[in-house]
């Protein structure tokens, strides 16, 4: 451990620190644009200046280590004059429309400007014209005035994804970023680029003027996307939710996520989902509240168990609910019910144990780990096998599916459904509709669940990490969640929670109002 | 707490008090007659005050010289508006220098206040209060203006136009 003086504050910091990194552990503010906690250096900023005592010069705090004794200041007249000019510079060619730009509202160079801004420029010449509103790739679009060549998007495709897409061109104060003769920026990490662009250069087409992002509240969460089990920051607001970004965890995702797991919020918006129960079969549908029809789904299992006995009703399970929910959802259906004919829905077995080498992972539930360790745990080791020569033979009246809320990563959909049409009851528990179920000919009750961000719960990744998160909003707040569903589905009462929970759930406090345009 | 005021017995002779209050009556009535401009009140629906030129009355979306909303869906007046009464939807420009422009804006007068801070957040002089503030409705009327009427009703003859004007602009450079 190196011992060193931080803005007069003593610290410890271990051997290979950089200063950046010591002011980061020591909690104090440093301007800084092109240095990334997960890339390498590049020091072109030159906004991390910090006054080392015993030397003349300033030096960068990120590509300065710490060494034993060191006394480190930022504060000084002498620094703020420094960073005061080099914000100049950046803002040489930097066109100052911040009320159009994207990154408004979450911009470091925006709350710089606000704070050490020369807010009246020395430049006599015009700002430098560049192209705008490029388009980069399927996801991301690019504004080369707004760009400061920090280089973190550079370096991020040639050190994380290593697709190697982007590059500065031309010199000067032409020089801007681009891919090689316009060839697109495709690859499955893209959207990170626009994370780490401190600027509003590379902005997200899937979320671009959708939203100003100081009218949107964030919550914590996990990615259902896949088995990494990415922990991610949801962004909402009442109509629902608008994005997804990855948050901070060296154990699992470091500073990134996939694209497709920036998708995942898009079937939890209340266009996509299944907002009340629907009851019946084809073309005679009738609609009712989401627990009457549990109970009412419910009453038939009791009734199916009395005529053909419990071996009659089946319950298939998959990997996108919460360890809690499918440990109780077991729990019911085995003592309860009676039955022990509890099946696990594997959706893609060929690509199960892909995995790309960065964060994608071929099993694209987020607790395979966490139904095998309850499947286990409650013995239950039966095939899906099993259940196809049950269906055939006819021995099974009712199932009960647990099915995706994530329906897109489920390629055998219809082939399941399809495979239960011959039964005489389904009870389909699932977040969002789907036409197959509405054709089906037979009695259906198709229930609404909860989705990941509207409940509290674990997920356990590939690793075999626990996780746990807790309700981040609500978007159909009378659907259940699988546990409830399964409480009703047996003839039992819910726990009524007591308003001391929802108080605090409705005193979250706000990112933005703490956090707001930290880079 | 109300003050009763007891009757007092000159009060039961009614004739003085109602001879006085009609004398004062006919003495402005005369006076108003012979000399009309003395008058503070205004025959309302044939005479209209005129208040002052920074008087904030109904919202006007100022145009482009072309005709198009100057407005860029920055949605600094959405973000300033205490009665929370503007609601815009912001969408992607043909033209690149553009970027952005609203394809919905919408003021729900009922709710405004008048307050004037989406004028003073504007930083391209898009929305403006004009003098404009006699707009009753029956029963039923539409008091939600959208991008038609707040930018191009008919009494704004085309719409008014920014004195900010982008091509000049871009040629200084900002």
């Amino acid at each position: 451990m190196l011992k060193c003086k931080i803005n007069g504050k003593e610290m410890e910091v271990p051997q290979g620190t950089s200063i950046i990194e010591a002011f980061k552990l020591s909690g104090q503010d440093i301007a800084h644009y092109c240095w990334h906690p997960g890339l390498s250096v590049a020091g072109v900023c030159r906004l991390c200046m910090v006054e080392i005592e015993g030397q003349p010069k300033l030096q960068i705090a990120c590509n300065t280590m710490v060494q034993d004794g060191m006394v480190i200041n930022n504060n000084s007249e002498t620094v703020k004059d420094v960073v005061r000019w080099g914000l100049d510079f950046h803002l040489i060619n930097h066109p100052l429309d911040c009320p159009i730009c994207d990154q408004a509202g979450e911009c470091g160079l925006q709350d710089q400007y606000m704070q050490f801004g020369k807010y009246d420029p020395e430049m006599a010449e015009r700002k430098v014209k560049k192209r705008k509103v490029v388009d980069l790739g399927p996801t991301v679009v690019l504004d080369s005035e707004r760009c400061i060549l920090c280089s973190r998007c550079v370096r991020f495709t040639d050190e994380v994804s290593k697709t190697h897409e982007l590059g500065i061109f031309n010199r000067g104060d032409r020089s801007e970023i681009g891919t090689f003769k316009d060839r697109p920026l495709d690859n499955k990490y893209s959207l990170n680029t626009v994370d780490i662009c401190p600027v509003g250069a590379l902005t997200s087409k899937d979320f671009r003027f959708r939203q100003r992002v100081w009218y949107l509240k964030t919550a914590e969460s996990i990615c259902p996307g896949c088995s990494t089990g990415c922990n991610v920051n949801v962004y909402y607001n009442e109509e629902g939710l608008w994005r997804v970004r990855p948050r901070h965890n060296p154990e699992v995702n470091g500073h990134w996520m996939c694209d497709e797991g920036r998708d995942t919020y898009k079937y939890v918006n209340r266009k996509a989902r299944l907002l009340e129960a629907k009851m019946g079969h084809r073309d005679n549908w009738t609609l009712e509240s989401p627990g009457a029809a549990a109970k009412a789904a419910g009453q038939k299992l009791r009734e199916v168990i009395e005529a053909h006995g419990p071996e009659s009703v089946a319950l298939v399970l998959t990997g996108q609910y919460t360890t809690e929910e499918l440990e109780t959802a077991v729990q019911k259906f085995k003592g309860d019910l009676g039955s022990s004919l509890v099946y696990h829905w594997v959706n893609n077995p060929e690509s199960f144990e892909d995995f790309d080498g960065i964060l994608l992972r071929g099993d694209k539930n987020p607790n395979t780990k966490g139904l095998l360790k309850i499947l286990e745990q409650e013995g239950v080791s039966l095939t899906w096998k099993d259940l196809e020569s049950r269906v055939q033979q006819g021995q099974i009246k009712t199932v009960v599916v647990a099915g995706p809320e994530n329906q897109s990563v489920f390629p055998d959909f219809v082939e399941k459904v399809n495979l239960l049409a011959g039964v005489e009851n389904v009870v389909w528990l699932t977040a969002c509709p789907h036409s197959v179920l509405d054709s089906r000919e037979k009695a259906t009750w198709q229930i609404p669940l909860k989705t990941y961000i509207e409940k509290a719960g674990s997920f356990i990744n590939h690793q075999g990490k626990t996780q746990s998160f807790e309700v981040g909003t609500v978007i159909v707040s009378s659907a259940l969640t699988l546990a409830e569903a399964a409480t009703l589905l047996v003839g039992q009462e819910l726990e009524v929670s007591s308003g001391d929970r929802l108080a605090e759930l409705t005193r979250k406090k706000n990112f933005f109002t703490e956090t707001r345009g930290a880079l | 707490m109300s003050i009763v005021k007891k009757p007092k017995a000159i009060s039961n002779w009614y004739l003085p008090g109602i001879l006085s209050g009609m004398g004062f009556t006919f003495k402005k009535l005369i006076k108003n007659l012979f000399n009309p401009k003395g008058m503070p009140t205004l025959n309302y629906p044939e005479e209209h005050y005129q208040y002052g030129p920074r008087f904030k009355g109904n919202h006007v979306l100022t145009v482009k010289k072309d005709g198009s909303l100057r407005c860029t869906a920055c949605m600094l007046c959405a973000t300033n508006c205490p009665a929370d009464c503007i609601k815009i939807v912001a969408s992607e420009h043909e033209d690149p220098t553009v970027e952005k422009y609203p394809i919905s804006y919408e003021i729900d007068m009922l709710r405004c206040v008048f307050c004037g801070y989406c004028e003073e957040a504007c930083p391209v002089d898009a929305i403006r209060m004009g003098p404009e503030w006699q707009t009753p409705a029956l029963n039923g009327g539409n008091f939600t203006y959208d991008i038609q009427h707040l930018a191009y009703r008919p009494n704004l003859k085309g719409g008014i136009q920014s004195r900010l004007d982008d091509e000049e602009r871009h040629k200084a450079g900002i």
